[in-house]
């Protein structure tokens, strides 16, 4: 029981936003965005993976987004393949923006398919079983 | 253990033969503050982390040489793929981030309170490993990622997928790099030794660095450390550290560090190479106020396969 709760704590902790490589500074964790559009790209790499976003504007324009997340293996354990998100799929996802307002921010939680998907979940520790 | 060098260590000058009496393995029980506060006690007997190792070598009547044939036994069969049990961004996985069990000296104190005045009037920070560079020991045990430890007859790796990371343990019999011909580096120079099922090891030769980002300490380029690993069941590894710093610690710091196993049905979780110039997008800058920002973003297709803006352009 202790150990379960030692378990969540870890993946609490992350959850807050927390970015394991580097600084968050310049990401607002005061503020949440809520941004629709389809897949452009999903970028998975390390250190970081980036989603990138295609929103088309109210005057018809588009602008790409990018969302950051945890690297590949982070986002496996979160249950996100790279193959979950293929170029053109409708996607609606929460971020923490930047600060400076560029069209970027920390990934949070994204819905794709009827499908909620969170990246931050890849810092539970599920363990192996023997 | 060859006993030639372990008489060279017994009777070097920095040995010093103290009547102290032998900690072993405590569990982390219902118990754990009363062992915790003993394996303290324990590092505090000793003037420095090169008598502790003596003492613990001694205690080990030298150590035991491990075998091929030894490796099939679950106390040294350490695969899998493994993770930080727990603790967050806290070297002390006890506490929070945001707390310190670490006896400070007034050195260390004044760093550390730096860290929070700076932090408080710019609201952020610049992680000096947003470039890919090592993360460095002691800090090395609070990455989160993925690892994986391989054990063998005269080495030990401890992998960390973060930056492709790995802290080699000779168990040989050999002694450290002379001092003449010594110089520092993230993960310094790591001997050891096993006694029952046990990984005992002494690291020297570090370079400073903070034991993690936001209000955890700093340590110095002098900082040592004395490590006992042992698995404590079949998903498990724990270690206890001993942080010796003379600049930045008032004693030595004593903390349990652990890994778990994780679930790996499929075999996706692998580990895999770390590079920042892989994806342009993660080019993390330090500003002039002493926090971060990311490059200009370019947003384009197969970017992350690019090596450069230039390149793009």
């Amino acid at each position: 029981m202790k150990k379960n709760i030692a378990l969540l704590l870890m993946s609490c902790f992350f959850a807050q936003g927390v970015m394991a490589h580097h600084s968050a500074a310049m990401f607002d964790f005061n503020k949440v965005i809520d941004v629709s559009g389809v897949v452009k790209e999903f970028q998975y790499t390390n250190p970081h993976s980036w989603l990138l976003v295609d929103v088309t504007n109210e005057d018809g324009t588009v602008t790409t987004w990018g969302f950051e997340a945890e690297g590949p293996s982070t986002l496996m354990r979160a249950g996100i393949r790279k193959s979950d998100l293929p170029a053109g799929t409708p996607i609606s996802i929460r971020a923490n923006p930047m600060k400076d307002g560029r069209t970027a921010g920390a990934w949070i939680d994204a819905v794709i398919n009827g499908k909620m998907i969170n990246p931050r979940n890849g810092f539970a520790v599920t363990p192996a079983s023997r | 253990m060859k006993k030639f060098t372990l008489l060279l260590m017994m009777f070097s000058p920095a040995y010093q033969a103290l009547s102290q009496e032998y900690v072993g393995w405590l569990p982390k029980d219902e118990n754990w503050q009363d062992n915790k506060s003993q394996l303290q006690a324990f590092g505090e007997a000793f003037e420095n982390s090169w008598s502790m190792y003596l003492f613990l070598l001694e205690s080990a009547d030298g150590g035991e040489m491990l075998s091929w044939q030894d490796m099939s036994a679950p106390a040294y069969d350490w695969s899998g793929i493994f993770t930080r049990t727990s603790g967050g961004l806290s070297f002390d996985p006890d506490i929070s981030a945001d707390e310190t069990t670490a006896k400070l000296t007034e050195a260390g104190r004044a760093v550390r309170q730096q860290k929070i005045a700076d932090m408080e009037s710019t609201g952020g920070e610049y992680d000096p490993i947003s470039d890919c560079r090592p993360p460095g020991h002691p800090r090395w045990a609070t990455e989160p990622f993925l690892h994986e430890f391989v054990v063998t007859p005269d080495q030990t790796w401890l992998i960390n997928e973060m930056v492709n990371d790995v802290r080699r343990v000779y168990t040989d019999g050999r002694a450290h790099t002379s001092v003449e011909d010594a110089y520092a580096s993230a993960n310094g120079d790591t001997i050891g030794f096993w006694t029952s099922g046990m990984l005992v090891m002494h690291t020297k030769y570090l370079i400073p660095g903070q034991y993690q980002r936001g209000t955890q300490p700093d340590y110095s380029g002098e900082v040592e450390l004395v490590e006992r690993w042992r698995k404590i069941d079949e998903i498990t590894l724990e270690a206890d550290f001993w942080v010796f710093d003379p600049i930045h610690l008032s004693q030595p710091w004593y903390t349990r560090q652990s890994w778990t196993e994780l679930a790996n049905d499929d075999n996706y979780l692998r580990i895999r190479y770390w590079d920042c110039g892989e994806n342009q997008n993660n080019v993390i800058l330090e500003k002039e106020d002493g926090t971060s920002q990311f490059l200009d973003f370019d947003f384009i297709e197969d970017d992350a396969a690019a090596s450069s803006d230039e390149e793009i352009r």
